[in-house]
């Protein structure tokens, strides 16, 4: 700046030697400087008044509404989050009581099924056991029907065999007395 | 145009004379060119606080830009308190970079290249300055003559650089900015009158010199309005807070 200065009063000390009429600064003269002074007053004023009156307030509101409006809509947007959030944690509940209550009904629905099987297990294993002791009873019962059987029929061969053997009858009670014995030693061996 | 770099700084009369007793007051080419700048101002300002949109369009925001500019200016030299002074420092500042910008039109006419222009906003501040911290402090003002933490032998001397530099703020704050915009102008015309004396086959080096000029004054012509603004916060900031 300084050697601008410097160089603006070369030069015009150069023209003031050049010319000397049209030389010096146009500043320095003073028929308008009150001229200037005045309307310098006058319009900065009325600048001065239409900035702080007029515009300065407007672009204050439109700075402030925008300010608001970003404000707000961040609000808006943080409850909203907010409420989002909320309900995720209620789903998220939701969801744990759900599958909580599935697995109790997956456990009931096991334990009853586990109930009916052993009671028809149960039934059907008694049933069976007295089936079999039915079965065993008749077993028995025709076992002895059959050793009956096969001493009576010993008894008849055996008095045949001896009538025609020897000619004359045996007495039946003898008879009688050995076919038990021989059947208890052989037939209930086989039986 | 005349070949006399001074000559673009000349004030001349235009339409009917105005006299105020025996002062002139006529309307001159100064008065069209602060009415032209003002006008631009005002045209801006409307357009870029027109709509009210959220999102806002090109002019507004650098309206707002503007407004946010200055605002925080102020706030950071001088504080909260400034505040009531926005109004008055957003239209200095424009005021003053609207005329340094339409003074580097060609043929236009620079309003702040005039000491008696930036010498009465410069003493305007001052005063306003001054009766603002008397208000504000009463006599305690005077205590910004007195520095904390200087030793009883200096103090004197001290007191007296300070009304010194006190009393030069509106003398240095007009010349500055007046000497900025005329030494740059005056250069403007040096070197465009050496393009045309030097001719096509020398002129080349003094136009290239114009155009990197140009963009220096450009450069000037918002840094001295920025410089004028702010110095202006800084004296409202003494009269506002007393620091001393």
């Amino acid at each position: 700046m300084k050697v601008k200065v410097l160089l603006v009063v070369l030069i015009v000390f150069y023209k003031i030697n050049l010319n000397a009429a049209e030389a010096g600064m146009p500043q320095l003269d003073p028929t308008y400087w009150f001229s200037q002074a005045f309307w310098l007053i006058l319009i900065f004023s009325l600048l001065y008044i239409s900035i702080a009156k007029f515009f300065i307030p407007k672009i204050k509101d439109n700075l402030d509404d925008r300010e608001n409006k970003i404000k707000d809509d961040l609000d808006e947007a943080k409850e909203l989050n907010e409420l989002a959030e909320k309900k995720n944690l209620e789903y998220e509940n939701m969801l744990i009581k759900a599958k909580k209550d599935v697995a109790k009904i997956l456990l009931d629905s096991k334990n009853q099924l586990d109930k009916s099987i052993n009671s028809k297990k149960e039934t059907f294993e008694k049933d069976l056991e007295n089936q079999i002791k039915k079965v065993e009873n008749e077993i028995i019962e025709a076992k002895k029907k059959s050793a009956n059987k096969i001493n009576l029929m010993s008894e008849e061969i055996s008095s045949q065999i001896i009538k025609e053997v020897t000619g004359h009858k045996p007495n039946d009670a003898t008879l009688k007395k050995a076919v038990i014995e021989i059947s208890k030693e052989r037939v209930n061996k086989n039986l | 145009m005349s070949k006399n770099p001074m000559h673009q700084f000349e004030v001349y009369k235009i339409g009917p004379e105005i006299k105020f007793g025996s002062v002139d007051l006529s309307f001159t080419n100064a008065s069209l060119f602060m009415l032209i700048s003002a006008t631009i101002i005002c045209f801006f300002l409307f357009l870029g606080s027109k709509n009210k949109s959220i999102i806002p369009n090109k002019i507004q925001l650098i309206a707002e830009l503007f407004y946010n500019f200055i605002a925080k200016m102020i706030s950071d030299t001088a504080g909260s308190k400034a505040k009531p002074y926005f109004p008055f420092i957003f239209s200095l500042f424009m005021f003053v970079l609207l005329c340094n910008m339409v003074g580097m039109l060609p043929y236009s006419f620079t309003v702040t290249s005039h000491i008696i222009v930036t010498l009465i906003m410069a003493l305007f501040i001052f005063i306003a300055v001054t009766i603002i911290g008397f208000l504000k402090h009463g006599f305690k003002y005077l205590s910004i003559f007195v520095p904390k933490g200087v030793p009883a032998l200096l103090l004197p001397l001290i007191t007296i650089i300070e009304i010194i530099s006190y009393l030069s703020r509106p003398v240095s704050l007009s010349v500055r900015l007046f000497a900025n915009m005329m030494a740059g102008h005056t250069m403007l015309k040096v070197f465009g009158g050496f393009v045309i004396s030097l001719g096509v086959l020398g002129g080349w080096l003094p136009l290239s010199f114009s155009v990197a000029l140009t963009g220096l004054e450009i450069l000037v012509a918002f840094l001295q309005a920025y410089v004028f603004a702010i110095l202006t916060c800084i004296y409202l900031n003494d009269a506002l807070n007393l620091h001393h």
